[in-house]
């Protein structure tokens, strides 16, 4: 009983999805989609079109994403280790703690287009290659978009604890260090892939959005725009299908990567 | 330089020895009395959130002997678990002395004297069952094998050997808790203080737990202190029963239980058990 009802759980889960995106991309193969939304095969290429340019370009393709996911990656993991340090640092000084975050929020609220160009002129005496000053600028700019979500949860994974349990730790004359590491830690891990979840895509938006305006031009984010400045749409598309691919495969490994780390070592849900 | 020697002589060591003097006696006469824990006017002021001043405990004055099972019984707001508190180091009072076994509260912590059970069983839902009761045995450097087989002993204690690898909520209330005691006596403390530890739990679980509570107490020997406001409970498991009133919270009466041990459930239909719960009802001031 309970076993049939989790399949149709699942079927409905992964089925209607599925279902959908088969529509859609029958319906634009078709031209029934073009027809809804008033556009043509020029502006809107057919999915065919879009696999064969994918095909054709893949070295080209390969390149630019390694460069977008190198620039999300490095930012994602600098962001989140400062955001998870400025968490605990809001944890020793509550004083000053939730004011302080209250200023990482605001900083993040400032828009990546805002932010891109600050960074790209703090970092033009990095380097003397120009592939590597726009490197550090579009790292900077998703090293801040993951440092708001990893420290505002990060900081309440190390506060909001379950009760009476820091009197637990005072009757052992536990120091807090230990505290940190037996408590504190643990019971912030489902917090910090709350925050990955929000600055996974977020860091693939902040890096393809911070290639717009970098000096060097890389980057799946910079070829959309290169190709419809030159109005190559169906070039254009296939680095947004390309766009599209990375922001699931990330978000899906994190997924992988959370179910593993939360169900098989701290048995959570 | 004979001047500085002498005056070292005289006054230095003097104001120590009369320190180390007053200590010593204050320990003698805990050992000889068998006194484990002393109160001595204690008293706590809170400030409310609108700055006035409120009276949580007003001067208890009382002593706690070794292996005494104590009820700190009283409605809310009597200043009960804020007692307890005291005595667990957690707060300090503004008035009055509090010694345990000699020395002070803090001193008791540090050298972690008492374990402690609270109202929620409060286990680390992301430990095993013997983890949990691994917890403070791990905080105070026990080596792998022996952190494995004590806690083991603890579990057994309380008769859940075979949940070790079980987490906290594949267990019921009732079992959890009983993880909670295990844990609490996995340092093998002198003293278990106790806060409503079954207050969420129902009627037929808390009785079982009841009897399972004095079996433990049986076989270690513990100082208990049990914060309850139940007076069947108190009166089923304690030697002695502190009465604590509100408004402000205050000792109104320490009643002695002078019922047979062991004790079983039966012992509830007695009229010797009616008649002391109807007594206890009575000693409660302002209610």
């Amino acid at each position: 009983m309970l076993h049939s009802k989790k399949v149709r759980s699942g079927v409905t889960n992964i089925g209607c999805p599925l279902l959908f995106g088969a529509a859609l991309v029958a319906s634009w193969q078709t031209g029934l989609l073009h027809k809804i939304l008033k556009t043509d095969e020029y502006i809107l290429p057919y999915p065919m079109r879009i696999i064969d340019i994918m095909k054709e370009n893949s070295d080209k393709i390969m390149l630019n994403v390694n460069a977008s996911v190198k620039v999300a990656l490095i930012g994602l993991l600098l962001g989140s280790v400062l955001g998870y340090l400025i968490a605990i640092i809001a944890t020793v000084f509550p004083k000053y703690g939730s004011g302080g975050l209250t200023i990482v929020s605001a900083f993040n609220a400032i828009p990546i287009v805002a932010l891109a160009p600050v960074f790209i002129n703090w970092t033009k005496d990095v380097s003397d290659i120009a592939e590597e000053r726009s490197m550090a600028a579009k790292i900077l700019v998703v090293t801040v978009t993951s440092m708001a979500a990893m420290s505002v949860n990060a900081y309440r994974g190390l506060t909001e604890l379950p009760p009476f349990s820091e009197d637990l730790m005072k009757t052992y004359a536990a120091g807090r260090l230990t505290e940190f590491f037996k408590l504190r830690f643990p019971n912030s891990v489902p917090y910090i892939f709350t925050a990955l979840r929000v600055s996974v895509p977020g860091s693939v938006i902040g890096a393809l959005v911070s290639e717009y305006f970098a000096e060097y031009i890389i980057g799946v984010g910079r070829q959309i725009r290169e190709n419809i400045l030159i109005a190559q749409y169906a070039t254009a598309w296939a680095y947004i299908v390309t766009a599209c691919i990375i922001g699931i495969v990330m978000y899906a490994i994190l997924m992988l990567a959370e179910s593993i780390i939360l169900k098989a070592c701290l048995h959570r849900t | 330089m004979i001047f500085i020697v002498l005056f070292c002589f005289i006054s230095f060591p003097e104001q120590r020895n009369i320190n180390e003097l007053k200590g010593t006696i204050s320990m003698i006469e805990h050992e000889r009395n068998d006194i484990e824990i002393m109160l001595d006017n204690v008293g706590m002021v809170y400030d409310s959130a609108d700055g006035k001043e409120v009276t949580a405990l007003t001067s208890v004055t009382m002593d706690i002997h070794k292996g005494e099972f104590i009820s700190l019984l009283g409605p809310s707001g009597c200043g009960k678990t804020t007692l307890l508190r005291i005595i667990a180091d957690l707060i300090h009072p503004t008035s009055g002395n509090v010694l345990i076994g000699g020395v002070s509260p803090k001193d008791a912590r540090l050298k972690r004297r008492y374990g402690m059970v609270f109202q929620s069983a409060t286990l680390y839902d992301w430990r095993t069952v013997i983890k949990n009761i691994e917890l403070p045995l791990e905080i105070t450097h026990c080596p792998k094998k022996e952190r494995h087989e004590r806690a083991m002993k603890m579990l057994d204690l309380v008769g859940l050997s075979d949940f070790a690898d079980h987490y906290p909520r594949q267990l019921s209330g009732g079992m959890q808790q009983r993880v909670g005691i295990a844990r609490a006596l996995a340092l093998q403390p002198e003293i278990l203080l106790m806060d409503e530890p079954f207050s969420a739990l129902d009627e037929f679980t808390r009785e079982k737990l009841h009897v399972d509570l004095l079996k433990i107490w049986r076989k270690t020997n513990k100082t208990i202190i049990f914060v309850t406001h139940n007076i069947q409970e108190s009166v089923f498991l304690s030697d002695r029963i502190c009465v604590l009133s509100p408004h402000p919270g205050r000792l109104s009466a320490i009643i002695d239980v002078d019922l047979p041990r062991p004790r079983t459930m039966d012992i509830k239909d007695t009229p010797e058990f009616t008649a002391l719960v109807s007594k206890v009802r009575n000693s409660f001031e302002g209610v």
